[in-house]
């Protein structure tokens, strides 16, 4: 018989479950909150990532430059239906570099952000090939060829 | 020890170098010309692993026993597996080929290999599958086949646009117990059908809700023991535990659909293949008994008015994974066990399956495929109708995280008045994955 372990909880919030039927403003603030950690950040970007609106966008917008949160950050703002996800993740484009820029180009292509084009086709041209890749399958799946 | 069997597409392209072969004699291996009942390299069919765990070498079991496959190279993130099939693979054919990759590109970089097994876990299916079409292979993979709704129209969309094979392993569409029973409906002998019922996920440990917990965190193995990043591939980052790679992903929202995709991959497609309906998929799903205790059910509804019920009890007892289907004139019943009950007016039509029969399905489903990548027909679970059957199972998953009743447009892939159930119909992938 195989041990069982118990998972993880955050010291402040508790089990993942505990923390996902906060409401939106308190995972807000878990994001917001210097102190909190990334498991509590991790699971409220995935709960956001069904119940955020416009007002969840700019703490998710503030991750995508972190390492270790901003997949989490795009796993809550790629659902997102405000337009302000889609000037929030075009704003990276400029801020975000390697794998982490790469991310955010995927995330563009699958909300088929039509005014992200331009800075697409120069990202096409990028000096990291996995950048340049993901910016020509987003602007392939942005606008295919007809 | 065996004659060393030669690839054929290696012989092939040999032949084209060789312009018409050297006049010089050779000595030439009866494998290389079929002879003494060998399949000459020009009738093989050339395959590659992907992530072969146990599931995956029983089903690898099943490819080596067919004379007219050849198991080239072997791609897992863990070396302990890497070196377990190659030599699995080396014995089989008496030598010492088959390669190991840690790293998928490199196996899709081979030229020479027709197709690719994978039986990674369930959050690198889709994505493996479609990225493996791409680069000119067929692919049969295990199930679930893919994690969201998104991912699954992506599957069928890309094998029917690239002409590429595709097989997932829901191996029952050619059990024999189970193909009795399709028959006997094709056979209309149950009248008009009514209603389908598909056993999901038997007691707690398949119960349809996944939790979001992490494990504690262990210290990461060296990249060439376990490569955990690529593990993760495209889910969302998570502290290291031996526990998850050990096979323990399971019950996990971010690496499994609970007992819903799990069993309902094999059950709701046995369904879906029964009531003609593979191209589609429910128009209405009401779930009951919540909260991850069991025991559940959710009772869903075609356009055609067709019923699909998924639920956990009350079946016959015939073994795991019962399928029952109900016309207007009749019913049939089976599971694993190949036993077939049906209602009193068709006894005479009941045929016997037996246990060893019905544990042939995988030997059966791995021949289909097969098959169809020689002649490149469509095999039984070919993408369209695996992809239909699991967006049916993941809206059924929708229905049960949310509670509620959810009516869904199989036309175009979105629930009707529900925002956030159409949020959960994919999931962005950690970077630099993407579909």
């Amino acid at each position: 018989m195989s041990q069982v372990i118990p998972p993880m909880a955050d010291e402040k919030y508790g089990t993942p479950a505990q923390i996902m039927a906060l409401p939106q403003e308190r995972l807000i603030a878990i994001l917001r909150e210097p102190g909190a950690s990334v498991y509590a950040k991790a699971k409220a970007c995935q709960r956001l990532a069904v119940v955020g609106d416009k007002r969840a966008v700019p703490a998710l917008a503030a991750l995508l430059a972190d390492p270790q949160l901003s997949h989490y950050a795009r796993f809550g703002l790629e659902p997102n239906p405000d337009p302000s996800a889609d000037d929030a993740l075009r704003t990276a484009l400029g801020k975000v570099k390697g794998k982490l820029l790469a991310g955010v180009v995927n995330s563009i292509a699958q909300r088929k952000d039509i005014r992200a084009l331009e800075a697409l086709a120069k990202l096409r041209q990028d000096e990291d090939r996995e950048v340049a890749l993901a910016a020509d399958a987003a602007m392939a799946r942005i606008r295919p060829p007809q | 020890m065996k004659d060393k069997p030669v690839s054929r597409r290696r012989i092939l392209k040999t032949a084209v170098q060789a312009g018409a072969l050297a006049a010089a004699p050779q000595i030439i291996p009866g494998s290389a010309l079929g002879l003494n009942g060998a399949v000459p390299p020009s009738g093989r069919v050339t395959l590659g692993g992907l992530g072969i765990g146990s599931r995956g070498t029983s089903v690898l079991r099943s490819f080596l026993s067919e004379s007219d496959v050849q198991f080239l190279a072997i791609c897992d993130v863990r070396n302990e597996r890497r070196e377990t099939i190659k030599t699995l693979a080396d014995q089989q054919y008496g030598n010492h080929d088959c390669a190991m990759y840690s790293d998928q590109e490199e196996l899709w970089a081979r030229k020479d290999i027709d197709a690719v097994l994978i039986a990674t876990g369930d959050r690198w299916h889709a994505l493996l599958s479609i990225t493996t079409a791409r680069s000119g292979k067929d692919v049969y993979c295990e199930k679930p086949c893919s994690m969201t709704i998104a991912e699954s129209r992506a599957l069928a969309d890309t094998f029917q646009r690239l002409g590429r094979i595709y097989q997932a392993g829901t191996q029952r569409r050619n059990g024999p117990n189970f193909v009795r029973a399709f028959e006997l409906v094709r056979s209309g002998k149950l009248g008009k059908l009514q209603t389908l019922h598909a056993e999901a996920g038997p007691g707690e440990r398949w119960a349809p809700l996944t939790t979001h917990d992490w494990l504690p965190a262990e210290p990461e193995p060296a990249k060439q023991v376990c490569d955990w990043d690529r593990w993760l591939g495209p889910s969302p980052w998570r502290p290291y535990n031996s526990q998850y790679v050990q096979g323990r992903w399971r019950g996990y929202f971010d690496f499994h659909g609970g007992g819903i995709l799990e069993w309902g991959s094999h059950t709701a497609d046995l369904c879906q293949w029964a009531g003609d309906v593979d191209g589609t998929a429910p128009v209405e799903y009401e779930p009951e008994g919540m909260g991850g205790i069991t025991p559940y059910s959710i009772r869903c509804r075609y356009a055609n008015g067709l019923r699909l019920v998924l639920r956990d009890k009350g079946f016959l007892g015939l073994g795991s994974c019962h399928i029952r289907w109900e016309g207007d004139a009749g019913w049939v019943e089976t599971a694993d066990s190949g036993k077939i009950e049906v209602s009193a007016n068709l006894r005479g039509e009941r045929i016997e399956v037996s246990p060893e029969e019905a544990r042939r399905a995988t030997a059966n489903h791995v021949r289909d495929f097969i098959n169809c990548v020689k002649s490149r027909k469509q095999p039984r679970s070919n993408a369209l109708a695996a992809g239909q059957a699991h967006i049916a199972c993941h809206a059924v998953y929708i229905a049960f995280q949310l509670g509620r009743k959810l009516t869904f447009d199989p036309a175009t892939d979105t629930f009707v008045g529900s925002d956030e159930a159409n949020r959960m119909r994919s999931r962005a992938m950690r970077e630099p994955w993407r579909i």
